[in-house]
């Protein structure tokens, strides 16, 4: 548990595929998982007063929200029945089609999986002081509200 | 008494800057109408607070170096 405390969140810019990728492969080793939910928010090219959004520039109250990820992960724990969870935010500009958030929750059944991970996002977007500035295409922004 | 105020997102812009201090505050409703005083654009947009990184949801006495932050809407993932 201590190493989760550690674990750190926000990234800076977006999440790579690849990145995506190496951390599924460090989960072959934990064979007493049967099921991975894993969450990807990207960036979309929303039209708002015929201007295109070209990237969401993300900025936190980075200790206050660290805070809140632990909070929100220890609930989830005792919630559901999962063996592993990460998640992963950006941090400064991402650009549309790009990666914005990984959550990956990993059980030994389907359904505690996807119950978890769906649960942890909209926590996640209701509660952590995170904010999204979009950036146009013609370099003008907006703030972003969530639904 | 000081107290240090943090501002975050739409009203960084309002405010015009990320960081501010003001003394003689000794709690969030007198500071919420200080704001006002100061910046009546805020307004426009819907805030709460967080004291110390804790979310207040009633007026809450503040001491010497607290730590306010202003937490518009939030929008990640």
């Amino acid at each position: 548990m201590t190493e989760k405390k550690k674990h750190k969140v926000f990234i800076q810019g977006a999440i790579t595929p690849t990145f995506i990728a190496d951390s599924i492969a460090k989960h072959s080793g934990k064979t007493a998982i049967g099921a991975h939910d894993i969450f990807l928010g990207q960036v979309r090219n929303d039209i708002i007063d015929n201007k295109t959004v070209a990237a969401i520039e993300y900025s936190a109250y980075e200790e206050m929200a660290e805070n809140l990820f632990h909070e929100i992960r220890e609930a989830i724990f005792a919630k559901y029945d999962i063996v592993c969870m990460h998640i992963y935010h950006s941090l400064g500009l991402v650009k549309t089609g790009e990666i914005c958030l990984f959550v990956f929750v990993s059980a030994k059944h389907r359904k505690e999986a996807f119950d978890a991970c769906r649960d942890l996002v909209e926590q996640i977007k209701a509660m952590t002081p995170i904010w999204g500035k979009e950036i146009f295409e013609d370099e003008t922004h907006t703030w972003k509200i969530n639904n | 008494m000081k107290i240090k105020i943090l501002v975050f997102g739409q009203l960084s812009e309002i405010i015009n800057a990320s960081e501010l201090a003001l003394l003689a505050i000794n709690n969030t409703d007198e500071l919420n109408k200080k704001l006002f005083e100061l910046y009546p654009k805020l307004n426009e947009i819907k805030f709460t607070m967080a004291v110390n990184k804790k979310n207040i949801h009633e007026n809450t006495p503040l001491n010497h170096e607290d730590v306010v932050a202003l937490l518009p809407p939030f929008s990640g993932g």
